[in-house]
């Protein structure tokens, strides 16, 4: 969603090639953080073109291969651009993988989760030290966006640091409590000598 | 001096059914130039750790042992010397004299060491311009933020040369941009100075500065971990370079 509607952004700036996009996107996100394969931003530009944000100009006279081409933004497209500046955009925090390994490593019994809380914070701290040698890089006078990038992930990886903290302290606490499993229902229609209920099993 | 080590180090607080152990049996060893972190929660001996590294308190049990001497026997005559020559303490309230000015409040170790007033402020100056003060030279604590405040203190602990800097929650008492900035004159004080720091701080942000990190859990080292430096590896080489993969 992001790249698409950065794609967007940077045509309504004016109309670009592909390969100037991926290098303007690269620009804006600071580069190595997130990389963004050419092919990614030619299936974007296609679909763009399809739902008619985008068009191609061929009167430029430079030939169809993608790479050749030159894209520029329609009056849909502002509009779309439009809508998505209007929006808050939604934090995703719900699906995050040291979470799920601590549950796992805790219903399982396979791993010390008292490990699992230590070899994470190894792990963050080591993020946290490369973020703030980077973020000591760059100049405030003429770098300030990749200064407020560096920032941002220097905060989180703080707030993550902090939440360790704090589960650490009641890690035995959430060992007393069992932990909610969804209960499975049968799938499909019920058998008849099943009387029509499948859940729960009938006492016997 | 070289490097400071510590040896079953134990400080254990009050006597009979109440005692409480802040520090139990610690051994560590921190390497000359080294800029080292201590973490952990409240109680868990962090501070207690870091008095004793500076002789500023005698261990129950264990030894400190300083460039190879072992504080533990040094007679008080000693014992000062060492702290006055070899250590510079970094505080989190700075401690300044409010009366004196930037220069008056870095110059003091060595002033009262018997150093002539005009090399003593010479050295405090050099300093002082070292971390961007030089148009603060006169300004007394209360005409400076908390940041500079911090960076004379600095100042101070660095004027008699010392190879050992103890901090005590150094940015404990500042917001978040002067913490940074402060964190990163540590780094520099370390890397460029060659000094070996032990800082003591509760805030993952100033302790992800340090080259390692020692995690303090009831008195005890629970864990510790090496921050690895990633040699002029930054973002736009890998940008770089993954161009020239791809072309």
């Amino acid at each position: 969603m992001s790249v698409r509607n950065a794609i967007l952004g940077l045509l309504a700036k004016k109309p670009r090639h592909g390969y100037e996009l991926r290098v303007a996107f690269s620009a804006v996100v600071g580069g190595a953080s997130w990389d963004v394969k050419p092919a990614q931003i030619y299936t974007t530009l296609d679909r763009l073109e399809e739902s008619g944000l985008v068009q191609t100009k061929s009167d430029i006279g430079e030939g169809r291969e993608p790479d050749r081409r030159i894209y520029a933004i329609t009056r849909d497209g502002r509009h779309a651009l439009k809508e998505w500046f209007a929006d808050g955009v939604t934090s995703e925090h719900q699906r995050d993988e040291f979470y799920v390994k601590l549950m796992i490593g805790l219903i399982s019994e396979e791993a010390d989760p008292a490990r699992i809380i230590q070899t994470q914070r190894v792990k963050l701290f080591q993020e946290l030290h490369d973020a703030t040698a980077q973020r000591d890089q760059y100049d405030a006078r003429a770098q300030l966006a990749k200064i407020f990038l560096s920032d941002k992930v220097i905060m989180h990886l703080e707030a993550d640091l902090r939440w360790l903290d704090m589960i650490e302290m009641r890690i035995e606490a959430i060992k007393k409590q069992p932990l909610d499993e969804v209960e499975i229902r049968k799938r499909g229609r019920p058998k008849k000598e099943d009387g029509g209920s499948t859940h729960p099993p009938p006492a016997e | 001096m070289s490097n400071i080590q510590t040896e079953k180090l134990t400080k254990t607080y009050g006597a009979g059914g109440t005692t409480v152990t802040a520090l139990d049996h610690v051994n560590i060893l921190i390497n000359e130039g080294e800029f080292v972190a201590i973490m952990g929660p409240s109680g868990c001996g962090k501070s207690t750790l870091l008095h004793l590294l500076g002789g500023l308190d005698k261990p129950s049990d264990g030894h400190v042992l300083i460039g190879g001497h072992n504080l533990s026997d040094l007679n008080d005559d000693k014992l000062t010397e060492l702290r006055r020559r070899k250590i510079g303490f970094v505080f989190q309230f700075f401690n300044l004299i409010p009366v004196l000015n930037a220069v008056e409040n870095a110059a003091l170790p060595v002033t009262l060491d018997g150093v002539k007033p005009v090399e003593a402020k010479s050295k405090a100056t050099e300093w002082l311009t070292r971390f961007g003060l030089s148009d603060r030279l006169m300004n007394r604590p209360d005409q400076l933020s908390g940041g500079q405040q911090q960076r004379v203190a600095i100042a101070r602990a660095l004027v008699a040369n010392p190879e050992l800097i103890l901090a005590d929650e150094p940015t404990g008492n500042l917001d978040t941009r002067s913490s940074d900035e402060i964190a990163s004159l540590l780094r520099d004080v370390s890397k460029q100075y060659g000094r070996t720091i032990v800082m003591v701080t509760h805030d993952p942000r100033i302790a992800a500065y340090a080259d390692r990190i020692i995690f303090l859990k009831d008195g005890k080292v629970a864990d510790e971990t090496r921050l690895e430096k990633k040699n002029g590896k930054n973002a736009e080489d890998v940008v770089e370079k993954m161009k020239q993969l791809s072309n």
